[in-house]
């Protein structure tokens, strides 16, 4: 109890998070238990998350300091390009094993990188991060077209192909990089000093910077962070889709953004949970899974994900305004004393 | 400054979501239109035998009865995406036949031509149990693992309107065959011309759209080899699998090269694109157009005579064939039904090579004036 009322107290938005969760999965496991709650389906579903869910943290880490991140999809396929063109040269068809791991580090490299070109644009030159990534996604949508011609390229090594479907136990190699990407992004910005930095940039940037935190690092490093996380997710689909293509996730953009709104992200920055951006994928998982297994048009996926966001925003603003007045009236309550 | 944030905050949203919209949108396009890429050409002789739509049913359904049994099978139909006429009619022809063969047709597919999105849905049919996959795959080499995991749980897997990797379906189902279709379409212009010397030109929906080239390359052969007096003014001029670019490359054309009388247009955007354009101009009768272009589209445009023929296929019958041959394959061991023969729920002669290959027309069919 002591805990649930904590919980309450703490983290109420969350809670109500959980609780969307497990009602929707529910819902859908009481409609056909014997296909939702499957092993198969929800193998499926963890299969499908992580991609997703790392695009989410992604994007969060950028509105977590007001800003934005516009080119984390192109920015994923872009990197999953150029390496893809390493893998398939002659060499790295003769050796599928280290074409592989090279493969699988230059995509996190290249991402790495268009991370740093963001940070340097956002962090030290001072344009409005929206700009800088709307741009840039232009950019690397447009080196991606340009290399690949709009096609896809395909034939990559096998043991790169096992990174998407390989599994340890029942669980699929994609949940553990995510489940550790998670961890990671809870420690680096919920417990650490630059995370705290993170925070207080997007509160008041003028402010940090007069405190004498160097702002302009970090907000570099937060793209990088942002980088790291979406070249992973490119390492993912690149394995999981067996090809590079530079509209490959296209879908997860938009997606993403909602994911982080949902979670509890305030889009001007400087609050926000990791675990409430994980909660929200998951539920837009579930609905998403559920609502195909049971046939339902899949325009209504996007309506039902509307409704659900605008139910959470009205929530969480409700118990905004309730928490203010309860805060108000116990403090003209001391006062009369 | 809370104020600006949200305001560019929707800038940044509307344009990314307009952006969305560009890319989705020509992508889409360009693969909806058409696509079909044959290697093996069947031994089959034109089957062009324009039915009503009554009678094809009609048809249907007496072969369905005498077929008997095709019990409920789950047949997943799944277009590269659902929000498009193209698909929309493709979805009518194959829910339509699922009805008369008595199977159970699911048409569903993503709301944006996104391979990542067409995957995981169906990986998730699959877990649900169906018989059969009707794909027309946004991006082969994506669809390739799991389709193999379907194969590999029994699963008959049939790509169509766009091909998957062959070695991972167990029949295709072609629009038409690329060659006779390109050939088709120079015969038509001449026709439409009325002569064949003069200056013609080419709009094409894009410089790498695989389909759109080989129909472009099997017209150009046929041109050197059957109408040497055909001059062909200048390379093919792209539109981008837009109406409207292809609209204002053809009035850029008419100005560049006032003496050319035919255009062959392909991608179906050009269809009523072009047609509009002379129109415009007043050239309907001086220049004559063929081009791609679905029926219904091009209706505005075959009537007031900016566009002589339109040549595609009718998209409910790909949609119908799709199912047709599916359940026929069900119901025979995964036999690819021979040339010729009769299947349930499709009125005419199959086309077909016998081994993986079926084809809805050799080729095409042409929408003219009604």
């Amino acid at each position: 109890m002591k805990f649930i009322r904590l919980l309450r107290e703490k983290h109420p938005n969350e809670l109500v998070l959980f609780l969307i969760f497990v009602i929707l999965f529910a819902v859908m496991a009481a409609l056909s238990p014997d296909i939702f709650l499957s092993g198969a389906n929800l193998q499926n579903m963890m299969f499908q998350m992580p991609e997703f869910g790392l695009m989410a943290l992604a994007m969060m880490a950028a509105v977590l300091t007001g800003g934005m991140n516009l080119s984390i999809i192109n920015g994923a396929t872009l990197s999953a390009i150029l390496a893809a063109l390493l893998m398939t040269t002659e060499w790295g068809k003769a050796n599928p094993l280290p074409a592989a791991v090279i493969g699988t580090v230059a995509i996190v490299v290249i991402s790495l990188l268009t991370g740093v070109l963001n940070g340097v644009m956002i962090g030290y030159i001072g344009i409005v991060a929206m700009l800088v990534t709307l741009s840039t996604q232009l950019v690397f949508e447009g080196i991606g077209l340009i290399i690949t011609k709009g096609n896809s390229i395909g034939s990559l090594p096998a043991p790169f192909l096992a990174i998407g479907s390989a599994q340890i136990g029942p669980v699929p190699v994609p949940m553990v990089v995510f489940a550790v990407m998670i961890a990671v992004s809870y420690f680096l910005l919920e417990r650490s000093k630059w995370g705290r930095e993170v925070y207080m940039i997007g509160d008041n940037e003028t402010a940090t910077r007069f405190s004498g935190i160097h702002t302009k690092k970090v907000l570099m490093l937060v793209y990088v962070f942002s980088g790291l996380l979406y070249g992973l997710s490119g390492v993912l689909i690149t394995s999981r889709y067996c090809s590079a293509k530079t509209d490959y996730g296209s879908s997860y953009l938009m997606q993403a953004l909602t994911a982080v709104v949902m979670g509890g992200t305030d889009i001007n920055g400087g609050r926000g949970t990791v675990a409430g951006t994980i909660l929200a994928v998951m539920i837009l998982q579930t609905v998403s899974t559920g609502f195909t297994i049971h046939r339902v048009d899949q325009n209504l996926v996007n309506i039902f994900n509307g409704l659900i966001l605008l139910f959470v925003l009205s929530v969480r603003y409700i118990t905004g305004r309730l928490i203010d007045i309860k805060k108000i009236r116990a403090r003209q309550a001391t006062a009369e004393n | 400054m809370k104020k600006r944030v949200v305001i560019s905050l929707f800038l940044a949203a509307a344009m990314t979501l307009q952006l969305a919209g560009c890319g989705g949108s020509k992508t889409s396009s360009s693969e909806a239109s058409e696509g079909a890429t044959s290697e093996a050409a069947p031994a089959a002789s034109e089957t062009q035998t324009e039915g009503s739509a009554a009678e094809e049913s009609a048809a249907g359904e007496a072969s369905g009865a005498t077929e008997t049994a095709a019990g409920s099978y789950n047949i997943l139909v799944m277009p590269k995406l659902t929000n498009i006429p193209y698909f929309q009619v493709t979805g009518e022809g194959a829910l339509a036949a699922g009805e008369e063969l008595g199977v159970n047709v699911i048409y569903d597919g993503p709301t944006t031509a996104d391979a990542a999105q067409q995957v995981t849905m169906i990986e998730n049919y699959i877990t649900q149990g169906i018989d059969a996959i009707c794909v027309a795959p946004n991006d082969p080499e994506a669809m390739k693992t799991v389709l193999q995991k379907a194969k590999d749980q029994g699963i008959l897997v049939i790509d169509w309107d766009t091909q998957a990797d062959r070695s991972v379906t167990d029949a295709s189902v072609y629009n038409v065959v690329d060659k006779e279709f390109g050939e088709h379409m120079v015969d038509e212009l001449v026709e439409k011309m009325g002569t064949d010397s003069g200056d013609i030109a080419i709009i094409t929906g894009g410089l790498s759209a695989a389909n759109l080239n080989a129909w472009i390359k099997a017209g150009t052969d046929y041109i050197a080899e059957k109408y040497p007096n055909l001059h062909i003014v200048t390379d093919p001029i792209a539109s981008n699998e837009s109406q409207d670019e292809a609209y204002a490359k053809t009035k850029e054309l008419m100005t560049a090269y006032p003496d050319v009388i035919g255009i062959l247009g392909y991608s179906s955007p050009t269809g009523p694109g072009c047609g509009k354009a002379l129109y415009d101009l007043g050239l309907q009768d001086q220049v004559a157009l063929v081009a791609n272009g679905l029926e219904d589209d091009c209706q505005e445009v075959l009537n007031n005579g900016g566009l002589d023929t339109a040549c595609l296929w009718s998209c409910d019958k790909l949609g119908r064939l799709a199912v047709a041959t599916a359940v026929a394959m069900l119901e025979n061991d995964g036999q690819v039904p021979a040339d010729g023969s009769a299947i349930a729920g499709w009125a005419e002669p199959v086309i077909s090579d016998g081994e993986h290959d079926v084809f809805l027309t050799s080729g095409g069919e042409d929408f003219e004036k009604k």
